[in-house]
């Protein structure tokens, strides 16, 4: 996907000049390898950052909450249906927003790729069409991307846009067949005690430096429940229950709204597999009430509609 | 073990569980004590936060009805 | 001698008649003072005039209203049942007292004669009622079987299971709404048992036990010992209501009832002078609330003018501020009589209460809800300096207001208030484990506490009243409550569904005492379409309503036509109609016909009336059964009036009617003997045995076992009449838009069984009409007057107050998302467009019903709910 990278810089500078943004939300190259981090420009001598590749991994969104100016913003299918959903939810117009659209084929798992140099330090990456190289001190080592995609990635079915003023290249196949919710149907043939070791386990690395939340577009709230001290709903000793407490509730925030971006799990620094929190609610959405998230912008969030002659017989 | 019994926490909405266990006294059925009812305007009222809440404080089991 | 307590024990020359007196004042027993006036030197306060006299007052007043009630049958005037022989012969107002927590045994079942516990006791009914007999009363009494079962019941319950009632009884009566449900759990799940038999003689034997002989249904001559007999007797008009009424000039009937027309139930016969409840024929509470209501609204008409002339307005004390000051909660705990003291130990309760954080002060009452108690909470309120009040006792649904109007006269904020349901939730449901059901009051106490101190004081909104109603459904009920809130001055607008106004009373022929419905209906009709505060909406269908009491709006649609109307009260009368059964060959054979078909004949005087040679009534069709579980009370009275009709057309027509019990109530047993009396025949069949019905050669076969002859007897008829059950109208739509509930059988369900029943819970919604449930015309009528007087009585206050549970937005916290507008079902929250906090949202407090919905939904945590609020469950959440 390397080849996006002069038509974002074209289409930024494109922008600025006929006068139609004040502000361009893109990525950049990291400090360290495989870790494009977001960036805002704010003239078209600036383009030259904008970077795309395999490594966009975290969700721009949560820089267009509550602007006031008009923004260009790169969108592949995760971005643009958490654009939909900020516009839904009032945390931006639709009128300020000049969305250049990606076609997404899916982002490398970094936490993969490290196992599978056996955590040696990275230094280099390198992309390819259908593969890429790492190279460290004293290692080189050439994958095929599709081997070390993020496992949203390998289940997604948006992997285009889904709202966009322009385009930057033909839209790409749309995965079918895919069976995003495998690991969350093992997950439920549990019994409950199986259940509750397998999400008491899960978070038991937990830290609790709330990236998960900070990292997710849908977590925009001025004052977070966990920062909250009357009442106080979470303790702030590092007690399992208060842990459990935020990984719940944090779900349920998400509910309806959640996109399986992935940004969560990719920026948790301890690893956590925090989606499969998120994936059941997903599923139920999708089971119940035929809801994907972020697709429409004329429709509000699932659990957000009050409708006494609901069509569906189990919430009469 | 044995004579181990659960606590629950329970919330009612004043317009209709809560009036239906009013009721339950009204006409004298027995059930067992463990419940202890807190009224709310409307099960609606009820967010996830509570529910987890009364985990934390100690509950055995939590019980929303409207 | 007390005779409260239907002299079953005694009392000082000076006492408070009852504990539920108003007022609630000592006075001296002159009958029984010795006349050394001592008391009134004794007495510190000065209160007492020994030498008061009765005093003559005059009143100028515009109507006047009689409800004074009925006496009881006396039945020592019938030596056969032992009644002041044995004392363990009493009536069912004496078994009453024995059974209240404040009677002469304090609640505990006991029998006059050794203060035993008894083990079996039997009911007689029908004494003094159903009776030709001399001394005695020729009409059914209407409440005896229901409060007799209950008694059975509650009795049961006293005695914790361990006690056999029996009940004799000739047809068991329980035609009221949800009445023959709970017959059936007494005699399903209460093991109340029935028998059918009238007794004859109860003989007092050894012990103070008695001996009951009877036949049985199977024709047996039987003889049981009981504990104790209760004669449920009935009501009769007193001597001294005989001579006030001859005092006020209104006319009594044979039964010396006040004499009213069924069309106007609560008018006597002087024009201005109403009545209301017994007096006027024998009925239960329900019926008689309404009537009071329906005398009311009956006099409003003739006072409307003279509204507001002499109106004296409460004062209340300012408010105290208590913002600031640290909580002093005061704890009155309720003992309800045994209610709640005979399970929940109190005085444990109290102690405990007294150690709980911010508790200043706590006791304990035997009625906290009484008068006494509530004059002397507001002294205590203010001599403790207490800001906070938690009242452990029965339900804030019934009770809260009560207590907030204390706190209010004390000068606290109503809202500065918290309950402890400590005998709905706890002592009744707990009854045999009592240390568990006072730990379980301790707790809820401990919960209240620690949320009163929590508690805010919150404002009440005042807001303008529509001074509109809008009333659905144009039957006869409809109709009536238009017409009286137009004669009081009030503008009303009818909706009807179909062309045409009257309802199901254009299909009826006559009342039960033989008025012309029809020549009614037209008259009603006329007069509601030339009245000018009238507003009539024919074809007109209700297909959305906003708002709350005081300002609703609602949509009409008339074909394509569209209007909005603005009202401040509803009223719901969309009635009801005809059962069509699927049995007994109804709709395969024209012979076969339901009740309001054989009324159509009548009404067109169709010529084959005339050939008919013998007619079958099958009572109880569709009603009464698994799936319809519920009596249809009019329909046993329906079919002695078409039985006589056909008499009257043909006194040689052969009359059968197969029944399962006749409920002719009050007056309409009349009907019931005279159908007796004129050769109607009578077979009783049970829900096991119903008839069977077949096509002979020339005429139709019935085939019913006979339970005299046992053995199955065929009935040969060219008329089958079904009394089909009536069926509630479709509530569906209506129930959502005003937010009412709707039973399982299709009724809507007032706010209160008993007190309320035109209200509905939601405030500005009334009922009225078999919307309710099944009823008479003149029931109807009075119902619909009722409904009038409600509505009425919130559109002359010319207010309304909306709670100060409220939702409020703090709008540093919210994050504009928009949830709260989208989710909430009054439209209270909005984004606002302008000014510091643009782009967040805001609650319109006059919108917001207090439900919570968005308090929860909102993730930003920016919305609480005012006496809900999140400190305050989480504080309780922590004491569970």
């Amino acid at each position: 996907m390397l080849e996006y990278v002069e038509k974002i810089r074209e289409t930024a500078i494109k922008l600025f000049k006929d006068g139609k943004v004040d502000v361009f939300i893109g990525y950049q190259k990291g400090s360290i390898p495989m870790m494009n981090q977001p960036v805002l420009i704010n003239s078209a001598d600036q383009a030259g950052l904008l970077y795309w590749d395999r490594n966009c991994g975290l969700n721009l969104c949560n820089y267009l909450t509550r602007r006031t100016d008009r923004i260009g913003i790169v969108a592949n299918g995760c971005n643009s249906r958490n654009i939909v959903t900020h516009i839904t939810e009032n945390q931006i117009r639709r009128d300020q927003l000049y969305i250049v659209g990606i076609p997404c084929k899916g982002m490398i798992d970094h936490r993969a790729v490290q196992r599978a140099v056996k955590q040696q330090e990275i230094l280099a990456v390198e992309e390819h069409s259908e593969t890429f190289t790492v190279k460290g001190k004293d290692f080189e080592e050439t994958f095929n991307i599709k081997d070390y995609l993020r496992s949203n990635c390998l289940v997604c079915t948006h992997r285009n846009p889904v709202i966009f003023d322009e385009i930057i290249a033909q839209p790409v196949e749309e995965q079918s067949g895919v069976d995003a919710y495998k690991d969350v149907r093992q997950i439920e043939g549990m019994d409950s005690e199986n259940k509750w070791n397998f999400f008491t386990r899960i978070i038991d690395k937990c830290i609790r430096c709330y990236a998960c939340r900070d990292a997710c577009p849908l977590c925009y709230c001025p004052t977070c429940f966990v920062d909250e001290s009357k009442p106080q709903w979470v303790g702030k000793s590092i007690d399992p229950v208060d842990t459990m407490t935020f990984h719940i509730l944090r779900a349920y925030h998400c509910a309806g709204r959640c996109t399986d971006c992935g940004a969560c799990e990719r920026v948790c620094p301890m690893g956590i597999p925090v989606r499969q929190f998120t994936k059941k609610l997903n599923k139920d959405a999708q089971e119940f009430f035929s809801w994907e998230a972020g697709l429409s912008l004329d429709q509000r969030p699932l659990l957000d509609v009050f409708r006494p002659d609901d069509y569906n017989d189990f919430i009469r | 073990m044995n004579d181990w019994e659960p606590k629950i926490t329970t919330f009612l909405c004043n317009w209709c569980s809560y009036g239906a266990a009013d009721l339950a006294g009204v006409s004298r059925f027995q059930y067992p004590p463990n419940f202890r009812v807190i009224r709310v305007p409307c099960s609606g009222r009820v967010g996830p936060k509570f529910i987890l809440a009364a985990f934390r404080h100690g509950s055995d089991g939590v019980w929303v009805s409207g | 001698m007390n005779e409260f307590d239907c002299g079953l024990d005694i009392r000082a020359a000076t006492s408070i008649k009852y504990a539920q007196a108003v007022p609630l004042a000592y006075s001296i027993d002159r009958e029984q003072c010795i006349g050394c006036g001592l008391c009134e030197k004794i007495c510190l306060a000065g209160a007492i005039n020994y030498h008061d006299r009765p005093k003559r007052t005059e009143l100028e007043v515009g109507a006047v209203i009689l409800a004074v009630g009925n006496e009881l049958f006396d039945p020592g005037v019938q030596e056969v049942f032992a009644y002041g022989k044995s004392p363990n012969v009493i009536t069912s107002m004496e078994f009453e007292r024995i059974l209240s927590a404040s009677g002469p045994y304090m609640g505990h079942l006991m029998r006059p004669y050794d203060r035993e516990e008894p083990k079996k006791i039997a009911w007689l009914q029908c004494v003094g009622s159903r009776d030709t007999h001399e001394c005695s009363n020729a009409y059914c009494s209407g409440v005896c079987c229901m409060y007799a079962i209950k008694e059975a019941v509650i009795a049961r319950e006293h005695a914790h299971g361990d006690l056999e009632p029996t009940i004799f009884y000739m047809d068991i009566r329980t035609y009221g709404k949800d009445f023959e449900e709970y017959y059936n759990r007494a005699r399903n799940e209460h093991g109340v048992r029935f028998i059918r038999s009238r007794v004859h003689t109860v003989n007092p034997v050894e012990d103070g036990n008695l001996e009951i002989t009877y036949i049985d249904d199977n024709g047996e001559l039987k003889s049981e010992i009981f504990d104790l007999v209760v004669l449920s007797v009935g009501f009769q008009v007193g001597k001294e209501s005989i001579k006030l009424a001859g005092r006020l000039g209104i006319e009594l009937n044979k039964y010396n009832f006040a004499r009213t027309d069924s069309f106007a139930p609560v008018a006597t016969t002087r024009e201005g002078v109403f009545v209301c409840g017994a007096i006027q024929c024998p009925k239960d509470i329900p019926q008689s609330v309404m009537e009071a209501s329906a005398a009311a609204a009956a006099s409003s008409v003739l006072l409307s003018e003279s509204r507001w002339t002499q109106t004296q307005i409460q004062e209340m004390p300012p408010e105290t501020n208590v913002i600031g000051e640290p909580p002093r909660i005061g704890v009155f705990i309720c003992q309800c009589g045994i209610n709640i003291a005979g399970v929940v130990n109190v005085p444990e309760v109290r102690e405990y209460a007294k150690t709980l954080p911010y508790v200043t002060y706590a006791e304990d009452n035997m009625y906290t809800c009484s008068q006494d108690t509530q004059v002397k909470m507001a002294e205590v309120i203010r001599e403790q300096g207490i800001n906070r009040v938690v009242v452990a006792a029965c339900t804030p649904k019934t009770h809260e207001p009560l207590f907030q109007e204390t706190l209010m006269n004390a000068g606290l904020n109503k809202y500065l208030f918290e309950m402890a349901n400590i005998r709905n939730q706890d002592s009744w449901v707990h009854s045999k484990d009592p240390s568990a059901a006072t730990e379980k009051a301790k707790d809820l106490v401990r919960m209240a506490v620690t949320k009163a101190a929590l508690l805010e004081p919150l404002p009440d909104t005042e807001l303008g009243m529509e001074p509109v109603t809008m009333v659905v459904g144009g039957g006869v009920a409809g109709m009536v409550c238009v017409k009286n809130l137009a004669d009081q001055g009030y503008e009303v607008h009818l909706v009807e569904r179909s062309e045409e106004l009257g309802g199901q009373a254009r299909l009826l022929n006559k009342t039960w005492r033989g008025e012309d419905i029809h020549a009614y209906v037209k008259d009603l009709e006329d007069e509601i379409e030339k009245n000018p505060m009238v507003h009539v909406h024919r074809s007109t269908e209700l297909t959305n309503v906003e708002g709350f009491v005081g300002n609703f709006s609602s949509t009409l649609k008339n074909g394509d036509k569209e209007i909005t109307l603005k009202h401040g009260v509803a009223v719901v009368a969309t009635g009801g109609h005809e059962y069509r059964p699927s049995e007994y060959l109804y709709g395969e054979d024209s012979r076969v016909l339901t009740h309001l078909e054989l009324d159509a004949k009548f009404i067109q005087d169709d010529p084959s009336l005339k050939d008919v040679q013998s007619a079958v009534f099958i009572q109880c069709v569709g009603s009464r059964e698994p799936d319809r579980p519920y009596c249809s009370r009019v329909c046993c009275t329906h079919t002695m009036e078409s039985a006589l009709e056909l008499k009257r057309r043909n006194p040689d027509v052969d009359v059968y009617v197969l029944y399962r019990d006749i409920r002719t109530y009050g007056e309409r047993e009349d009907l019931f003997r005279e159908a007796r009396e004129k050769g109607v025949i009578f077979f009783r069949y049970g829900l096991q045995s119903k008839p069977k019905v077949s096509k002979g050669t020339d005429t139709l076969e019935i085939e019913i076992q006979d339970h005299i002859l046992k053995r199955p007897v065929i009935l040969r008829a060219d008329l089958l009449v079904l009394a089909t059950a009536i069926i509630p109208s479709e509530a569906g739509q209506l129930a959502t838009f005003f937010k009412v509930p709707v039973n399982d059988d299709g009724f809507f369900i007032e706010a209160h069984a008993k007190l309320r029943p035109v209200d509905f819970a939601t405030d500005g919604i009334f009922l009225c009409g078999i919307a309710h449930y099944p009823k008479s015309i003149d029931e109807s009528i009075a119902q619909a007057l009722a409904a009038a007087s409600r509505a009425s009585g919130l559109i002359a206050t010319g207010k309304v107050f909306a709670s100060g549970t409220v939702a409020r937005i703090n709008p540093m916290y919210c994050s504009g998302c928009g949830v709260c507008v989208s989710i909430c079902p009054y439209s209270a929250p909005s984004i606002m467009e302008e000014g510091r906090f643009a782009g967040k949202a805001e609650i319109n407090s006059v919108l917001c019903k207090g439900c919570g919905l968005c308090v929860a939904s909102c993730r930003s945590g920016a919305i609480d709910l005012k006496g809900f609020e999140q400190s305050q469950i989480m504080a309780m959440i922590d004491e569970v």
